[in-house]
Formats: structure tokens, C-alpha cells, sequence
């Protein structure tokens, strides 16, 4: 049996490192389980001669393990929330293409990485703005009238505010968005009443939109439908119960109204 | 008339949304034209087949189908203009009525409408995997030459 040098060992934990984070940051954004364990897969098949390499990655975590020279390395990375930032899925895209066809040293990759992760291209306050501009266009789409447009407006870009608030303190994605909703609901039955918009539903359906799971439900059943179980089930439930966070939000305010 | 006013609307959603996942700038106004020529997709086949679950999937493949070219074109991944431009087609107006219909006890309903919105996100995925397929064997073929 023949020990790998030090130093050799060293190169291939770094790699594993470097793929791992790469994957984090991908995942953590939104990324598709199989663009994932692409990446991880390549990234670590670039550098040495590596038998073996195989990823297995979840939307709450991923698991790496490779061999090289007769010797199994693994790694297990937990990811806990994740946020569609289709930004960095591209920025690490490339940097894993650029990574595999040049021959950029490990450390510069991980330093990379952490500068890709810390890129935030919108403010918060853009991104309010054009939230509410979604939500608002998207009540006009179910034909809302012009004053559900204002109402829908007004309502998305407090709440955004809002959500943004709750979110840092980290308690769970079920609580913000049922806050998130209920605040709509309310907000939205005030400015109705105050004669700012005239159809409530319709002036909600435009608000929730930014908190509605809808880019979590088709990404369960497509994982699913590929042959992810695990990740299509995992993703499935977050999906499920941001809808029931919402419902019962939204429910429990149009009891009282 | 109502077509434009439709195009447009689609149009904006699509790029506020596209904004909220942090799209690079650069493809934002892609996003926003496939989000809207696939809901223009949508909203005609909707017309003229009068069914929910159909038209969606149309619209999700003309999305899908166009991102990939675009993806191809611009050499980015095409969830950058797909994830942005399902948006319109997502059934949240769906999944409210059903809770909505759920509050008032009114369970058949609910059933229905629940039903209906699961078999419009399958129709979104259905059209998205559909066309991610046709630009894998594209890959394939070209490689093989």
C-alpha cells in the first residue's frame, strides 16, 4: 500500500474544497440538481489524475467523493437556505468552464469563488421597485383595472421591504412568507377600502407573486421527472408548504374581512 | 389590441421578476421578450384550444425552446431566461382560489382547482424538459459529426 505524499493530499483536498464550495454557491442560488453535480463533477475531473469522482447533491446539501491514487476522499457540504440569484449560477457557470480549460492554480479558485459569492448587482431598493412592478403587471395580466394596478403596486413595494426585514433574521421560510402574506392581505384590504383599487382579489393575486413557489414547483417536478427523487421530494415540500404559508396568511385575514 | 396590451404586460412582469432573481443586466430584456412570447403563445393557444393545461404547456415550450437558443447564442446556462420566463404561466391565481375556495368550505371546488393548478406546473415542467431534451440530442448530433 502506497501513502500519498503530504503535499499531493493537500492539492486534493483544496480541489475538493474548491468544487465544493462552487457547488454550494450554485445550489444556494437555485441552481438545477443536475447542473450541480455537473459543475462538482467536472471541476474535480480537471486537475490530477482522478479515477473516480461522483456527487450526490440535494437541495440541502451535497456529497463529493473521490479517489485518487487508491485513496477515497469525501466531503459533505449542508446548505440551508436558498434564494433564486440567477447571477451567480451564471458567474460560477463560467468560472467552472474558464477553471476546467486553463490551468489557474487552485487558491486563485477558491478566491474566485468567494468574490462571486459576495456580488450583489441590485439594491434592495431596486429590487422592491421592481418587485412591486411585477406584481402590479401581473394584476393587470388577470385583469385587474387600473386602480387594482396602483393598489397591487403600493402593496408589493412595502411588503418587499418587509420580507426583506424578516428574512435576516434567519427564522424559517415558512414564517416570512406567511408574515409576507398577511401583511398583503391586510395592506391590500385597507387601500380597498380607502377606495384605492376595487377588485381584492384581484390586487392580491398580483402581490403574492413574488412569494408564490412557482419556480420551486416546476423545478420539483422536473427534477422528479429526471430522475432526481430526493432533490424533486425536497424541493416539493418547500414548495407545498410556502403555498400553505401563503394560504393561511392570506386565509386567516379574509376570515376577519 | 388586446394582444399588445397582453405582450406588454407579460413583458414588464417578466423583467420585474427577472430583476428579483438577480439576472444579470444583460439578459434581463431577453428574459422579459421570451417571458412575453411565450405568454403570447399561451394566451392564443388558450383561444383557440380552450384548455388550461394545454396552452401552458405550449407556452412553457415556446419559453423553454427559446431559452435554449438563447442560451446557445449568448453561451450563458438557460435557466438565466427559463426561470424568469415561466413566471407568467406559474398558476399563483390558481393555488389562491383553491385556498380561497378551502376557507369557504367549499371543498369540491378547491379539489377542482387544485387539480387543475398541479396539472398547469407538470404542463410548465413537461415543456421545459421537453425542450431542454431536443437541445441535448442537438448537442449530441453535432458532437458525433
Amino acid at each position: 500500500m502506497t501513502y500519498l505524499k503530504d503535499n499531493e493530499r493537500e492539492e486534493v483536498k483544496k480541489l475538493l474544497v474548491l468544487a465544493t464550495l462552487a457547488g454550494r454557491l450554485m445550489l444556494k442560488s437555485g441552481a438545477e440538481t443536475y447542473r450541480v453535480e455537473d459543475t462538482v463533477t467536472r471541476i474535480c475531473q480537471s486537475r490530477k489524475e482522478i479515477q473516480y469522482v461522483d456527487a450526490f447533491v440535494i437541495p440541502t446539501g451535497i456529497f463529493i467523493s473521490l479517489e485518487y491514487k487508491g485513496e477515497l476522499i469525501s466531503y459533505i457540504k449542508r446548505v440551508k437556505t436558498i434564494s433564486i440569484n440567477l447571477n451567480k449560477i451564471a458567474l460560477v457557470n463560467e468560472f467552472s468552464r474558464n477553471f476546467v480549460n486553463s490551468q489557474m492554480s487552485i487558491d486563485d479558485g477558491i478566491k474566485e469563488i468567494k468574490r462571486i459569492s459576495k456580488i450583489n448587482i441590485y439594491s434592495n431598493v431596486t429590487k422592491a421597485l421592481f418587485g412591486a412592478i411585477a406584481s402590479s403587471f401581473f394584476c393587470l395580466l388577470f385583469q385587474g383595472t387600473k386602480l387594482d394596478f396602483i393598489s397591487s403596486f403600493i402593496v408589493s413595494f412595502i411588503v418587499s421591504f418587509l420580507i426583506n426585514h424578516i428574512s435576516r433574521l434567519k427564522v424559517s421560510f415558512f414564517i416570512d412568507k406567511f408574515i409576507g402574506s398577511v401583511f398583503i392581505s391586510i395592506l391590500s384590504y385597507f387601500l380597498i377600502k380607502l377606495g384605492i383599487g376595487e377588485n381584492l382579489d384581484k390586487v392580491i393575486i398580483g402581490a403574492i407573486m413574488p412569494l408564490v413557489p412557482g419556480v420551486a414547483i416546476t423545478n420539483a417536478i422536473r427534477d422528479t421527472m429526471s430522475g432526481d427523487f430526493m432533490s424533486g421530494l425536497s424541493r416539493g415540500m418547500e414548495a407545498v408548504f410556502s403555498a400553505l404559508a401563503i394560504a393561511f396568511g392570506v386565509g386567516i385575514v379574509l376570515i376577519f374581512s | 389590441m388586446e394582444i399588445i396590451k397582453q405582450f406588454v404586460f407579460s413583458f414588464m412582469s417578466t423583467i420585474g421578476f427577472a430583476v428579483l432573481f438577480n439576472s444579470p443586466k444583460k439578459s434581463i430584456v431577453h428574459a422579459g421578450l421570451v417571458g412575453a412570447i411565450g405568454w403570447m403563445f399561451y394566451y392564443i393557444s388558450f383561444i383557440t384550444m380552450d384548455s388550461y393545461v394545454a396552452s401552458t404547456f405550449f407556452g412553457a415550450l415556446t419559453v423553454g425552446l427559446l431559452g435554449e437558443f438563447l442560451a446557445r447564442k449568448n453561451k450563458k446556462p438557460a435557466t438565466l431566461y427559463i426561470t424568469a420566463g415561466i413566471i407568467p404561466l406559474v398558476p399563483g391565481a390558481g393555488a389562491y382560489y383553491t385556498m380561497l375556495y378551502l376557507i369557504e368550505n367549499n371543498f369540491s371546488q378547491a379539489a377542482t382547482k387544485g387539480a387543475e393548478t398541479l396539472f398547469i406546473a407538470a404542463a410548465i415542467s413537461m415543456g421545459i424538459i421537453i425542450s431542454s431534451l431536443f437541445s441535448r440530442s442537438i448537442k449530441r448530433v453535432r458532437q458525433k459529426d
